[in-house]
């Protein structure tokens, strides 16, 4: 296991280049979540002020 | 006949209900390719002869490169055709994928910097195909920028769809980069066309990340279509029904 996580000396570049792509995979789905939550939410509130649909 | 397909991906309700049934089809796919490329490049490839295994970035830089220049196509073409048939679902598809591609493009630049520290000695170079990667970041983060500057959405679609479409020259120009000039980036280890230069324990894992982030793609612009269509619609009597579901 030590092995491993010391990828042969190169792990300060092999584990951060890691993380920060699953960072960034993990933004997008909170990014993706959180916009079509917003967007049900406005939706919502159009049609409640809107009153009448077409 | 042959272009009903084409007329139905042009009505929001149709696109709204199909990106909502087809997510799972594409995140758990994405999620299975993703692990199975991750035990490989970590666990079963060997160590590369040069680079030992400081060559295993390539599982993330690879595949992350390869999603800033085909988030950028798909958002370029979209554009276009928004522009050209004034198709309010084109135009979701290219406002929907720009921050997908900026952050996979920031992620290829990091890791890319975290690979070229051991292996050429420096972070960074003003080398052809780093600058030119460079740009297109700048690129998704102008398209963003003029989008949000607009408060009209339909005005906004239009002004960043030409931006979008004038920038996809610079997608040949960074594929191409390390031909045409001389760089410090090595040239492409997996060609369409032609032998890979690695062994199969080395570029299944890769081929395996590469189609897993871009089906990864797929779900989060099916997510954020849905948001982007909805924001489209005024009123529409399928709204209500929708924000419910």
């Amino acid at each position: 296991m030590k092995h491993f996580l010391d990828m042969g000396g190169y792990w300060p570049f092999v584990w951060p280049a890691y993380a920060v792509t699953f960072a960034v995979m993990a933004l997008n789905i909170v990014w993706a979540r959180r916009l079509l939550k917003r967007s049900r939410k406005e939706a919502l509130r159009r049609l409640t002020i809107g009153g009448t649909e077409k | 006949m042959a272009w009903t397909w084409f007329h139905r991906l042009a009505s929001p309700p149709h696109v709204y209900r199909l990106s909502a049934r087809l997510t799972p089809w594409l995140a758990w796919p994405a999620a299975l390719l993703i692990v199975a490329g991750l035990i490989g490049g970590l666990w079963l490839a060997p160590p590369d002869y040069q680079q030992g295994d400081g060559y295993r970035i390539i599982y993330v830089h690879a595949p992350s490169a390869w999603m800033s220049l085909f988030v950028y196509t798909t958002m370029a073409v979209a554009a276009g055709i928004g522009l050209i048939w004034r198709m309010k679902v084109a135009h979701a598809v290219a406002a929907a994928s720009a921050p997908v591609g900026a952050s996979f493009t920031f992620a290829a630049l990091v890791t890319g910097s975290l690979w070229g520290k051991p292996m050429w000695g420096t972070y960074w170079q003003w080398d052809p195909r780093l600058t030119s990667e460079l740009i297109l970041l700048f690129l998704y983060l102008g398209y963003m920028g003029l989008r949000s500057a607009f408060d009209d959405t339909q005005r906004a679609d239009r002004a960043s769809a030409v931006l979008a479409v004038v920038g996809v020259i610079n997608v040949p120009i960074i594929h191409f980069s390390v031909v045409w000039w001389n760089s410090l980036h090595q040239a492409p280890s997996l060609m369409y066309l032609g032998k890979p230069t690695m062994p199969p324990s080395m570029y299944v894992p890769l081929l395996l990340m590469l189609v897993g982030f871009t089906l990864f793609y797929g779900a989060v612009l099916l997510v954020r279509l849905r948001g982007e269509v909805l924001s489209r619609e005024r009123a529409a009597s399928w709204i209500r029904e929708a924000v419910r579901t």
